[in-house]
């Protein structure tokens, strides 16, 4: 292994890497634009120039791969490159390669949407010199749109291209590429394609300036007032990792969030304006009971009160059956609490099944990313903690019972067909928890209020087996309380049990008891970034550099 | 060292208090004949200097267009968090392409520090020389973007409370 030294540090390396990536490892910054782990090396932005000793010129750092030397031409006696990142020369070179980009560069900040999370604003600050020597004209273009969701901005674009090289080698779509030389080069698009694919907002993310901007974001927010939590998107059974951007509960925008047993570090469209979704969902605001024809709020205890009068009646009667309607939408804490209520309290008069999943087509680009099939976030879960669903629930119910019903409501606005929607009414008393007003929820006597999926806390097993938190981004509304809560005074109202689970937490420790496979992931150790369920080894190994930008 | 205070021990004169009594008298007097430095608010208005800080005004552009690019550095520096501003992309062909939506001061937070104008790039907003702005109600101090630009109105060409044209 070398051995190099950059300035005062002393580091063994693997052999080949590149030098900036030994310096991001070991948590030095050099700066640097063009350079993204997830991409081919170009070297085109020369930030990242350093001093080697024994090289003539400042080389760039990003395109310098790290060699042993042989013994007797070590550098003093026992390193193989001496790498100087502090020199005056080097930071006189940063002085001078900003300079450059910022030649045609506006400086609009205070109406850039970047300003904030822009690294020519950090980099121009920390290394840039303070005022511009350029007296000329600045070179103006109009705004152009890429494609339906993405804007250029060629004044602020830097050439980096990183956009370019994404969709070369990551998409696989090839819609960039730059035109004409020198000064007067910029970003373009082929005129017979648009930026349309299913990653194209990625290169938003991975623009490191203004130029590329959504226009689902543009002049929305600023940076500054936008809180980050780090989730998981929930559109469908991959669960890339994402950063929920919100101010007073509003989301503004997801951003792909780093992690390389799951997505890399890209998200695809789906999930990024997924959550305007939500936003558009009828709300429910209250717990809801039918009366006649129309529905009304009631409060929680009246609410359970109903459900007391409905399911005690029925678990002293004979014929009766009740439905339980799990669904993959849903955590694997409400799942399990779900799965208890059905089989521990109702036991045999109990029958549990699920309205069809939601498939669409599986996309699999190239470079590794892919759009799963299966389009609910925890099909995986809700085959552990309910394994004995039934699959065709449809048949399975018997005529002629008197049945009762509870569903868990997928959230999603999807029309039911007509068998199921004879199932539905055919229910003497169909309670269903909800969010908003799906077709289900409109046949419902009792609306629970359940929380929306940016709301929900808990855990959900993606379809390789790997359990990961879904975090809320935005806190709870009022009324609303989370589904396990829900499901527990149920619990304790029909099966007159005493359970006082205070948090989330509890109910996974508890699950993890029952449940095997789910024992020690609590939130505490499976973290931001997850981690496999225990009979199951990751599926695909671990790689990928970390990008500390 | 500890220092001995001594208090003043008064004389024969001093306690006949009569000479004490008629130099204040006498300082009353002289005020009678000066200059007077009282108001009559509100017949007749203060005038406060330049530089003063009261009511806030949104600038415009001679052509109409607003000059604020609601980049809400304002309400970064605002100390009371009395800016609420809400972007959106400008109306205009010409000039920048963000503007405020909606662009509120809580006249009841704010301090009149003056921060905002100081962090403002675009010179747009500022504080005025208004200062009576009293109102009935809460809502009442809640001062929108028509009512910033109302401001900008009635102080641009002249004091507000400089009535020496009209006479």
């Amino acid at each position: 292994m070398p051995l190099i030294k950059i300035d005062d540090k002393e580091i063994e390396v693997e052999k080949g890497i590149t030098v900036l990536q030994a310096a991001i490892d070991e948590r030095i910054e050099i700066p640097y634009y063009c350079y993204h782990p997830a991409l081919s090396i170009v070297g085109s932005c020369r930030m990242c120039l350093v001093e080697i000793e024994g090289m003539p010129k400042l080389q760039v750092s990003c395109n310098t791969t790290i060699g042993e030397l042989p013994p007797e031409r070590k550098k003093d006696g026992k390193y193989d490159m001496i790498v100087r990142t502090q020199t005056e020369i080097v930071k006189r070179e940063r002085e001078n390669v900003l300079e450059f980009l910022l030649l045609n560069h506006p400086l609009d900040c205070p109406v850039c949407d970047q300003a904030g999370e822009c690294y020519l604003q950090d980099y121009s600050y920390k290394y840039g010199r303070a005022h511009s020597r350029f007296l000329e004209e600045k070179r103006v273009r109009k705004n152009e749109y890429l494609g339906s969701n993405v804007i250029i901005n060629h004044n602020r674009c830097i050439m980096c291209t990183r956009c370019v090289r994404f969709t070369r080698e990551i998409s696989g779509t090839n819609e960039l590429f730059v035109q004409a030389r020198g000064d007067v080069s910029k970003i373009s698009i082929f005129e017979d394609k648009s930026l349309d694919n299913m990653l194209a907002g990625n290169v938003i993310d991975i623009c490191p300036v203004g130029a590329l901007l959504s226009t689902d974001y543009i002049h929305k927010n600023r940076f500054w007032n936008l809180e980050a939590k780090k989730s998981i998107c929930t559109d469908c059974s991959v669960g890339c990792n994402i950063l929920v951007y919100s101010q007073n509960n509003r989301i503004y925008r997801l951003n792909a969030r780093e992690n390389h047993n799951v997505n890399g570090y890209f998200i695809c469209d789906i999930g990024r304006y997924g959550f305007h979704r939500y936003e558009d969902a009828e709300k429910v605001t209250s717990p809801l009971i039918r009366s006649d024809g129309g529905f009304k709020p009631i409060s929680w205890e009246g609410a359970l009160k109903e459900i007391y009068e409905q399911f005690s009646m029925s678990m002293s009667g004979e014929k009766q059956q009740i439905v339980g309607i799990a669904s993959p939408f849903h955590t694997n804490e409400s799942l399990f609490m779900f799965g208890r209520l059905m089989n521990n309290i109702f036991k045999d008069k109990s029958i549990i099944g699920k309205l069809p999943f939601i498939e669409d087509y599986e996309i699999h680009f190239d470079s590794g990313f892919r759009i799963s099939k299966d389009r609910s976030p925890n099909r995986k879960g809700l085959l552990d903690f309910c394994p004995n669903l039934e699959d065709e629930i449809l048949q399975k119910v018997k005529a002629g019972e008197v049945r009762l019903c509870y569903a868990l409501d997928d959230g999603v606005d999807r029309k039911l067909d007509e068998e199921w929607e004879s199932f539905f009414k055919s229910q003497r008393f169909l309670v269903v928890q909800t969010y908003a007003m799906t077709p289900l929820a409109k046949l419902a006597h009792l609306i629970l209020l359940g929380p929306s999926p940016m709301e929900r806390e808990g855990t959900m097993t993606n379809d390789q087996g790997r359990i990961q938190w879904l975090n809320p981004s935005v806190s709870l509304t009022n009324k609303t309380r989370p589904d396990w809560e829900i499901i527990m005074e149920f619990m304790n109202t029909v099966g007159k049990r005493e359970l006082k689970y205070t948090s989330v937490n509890e109910v996974n420790l508890e699950m993890g008891e029952r449940f095997p496979d789910y024992r020690g992931r609590t939130f505490f150790k499976i973290g931001y970034q997850g981690l496999p369920k225990k009979n199951i080894t990751t599926s695909r190994p671990s790689e990928g550099r970390q990008a500390i930008q | 060292m500890a220092t001995v205070v001594t208090s003043y021990e008064p004389t024969f004169w001093d306690k006949l208090y009569i000479p004490a009594l008629f130099q204040g008298l006498m300082l009353t007097l002289k005020h009678m004949f000066k200059k007077k430095v009282t108001i009559q608010y509100p017949d007749e208005k203060h005038v406060p200097p330049e530089g003063y800080r009261g009511l806030h005004r949104l600038n415009k552009y001679p052509d109409g267009r607003i000059r604020c690019v609601a980049c809400e550095m304002c309400a970064a520096a605002c100390p009371a968090h009395c800016i609420h501003i809400v972007p959106g992309p400008s109306p205009w062909e010409e000039g920048k392409e963000r503007y405020p939506v909606r662009f509120d001061i809580d006249l009841l937070r704010c301090i009149f520090c003056g921060f905002c104008e100081m962090a403002c790039p675009e010179k747009a907003i500022e504080l005025t020389e208004i200062y009576d702005f009293a109102d009935y109600s809460r809502e009442g101090l809640w001062i929108d973007k028509a009512g910033l630009l109302e401001i900008y109105e009635l102080t641009k060409d002249k004091n507000f409370y400089d009535n020496s044209n009209e006479e």
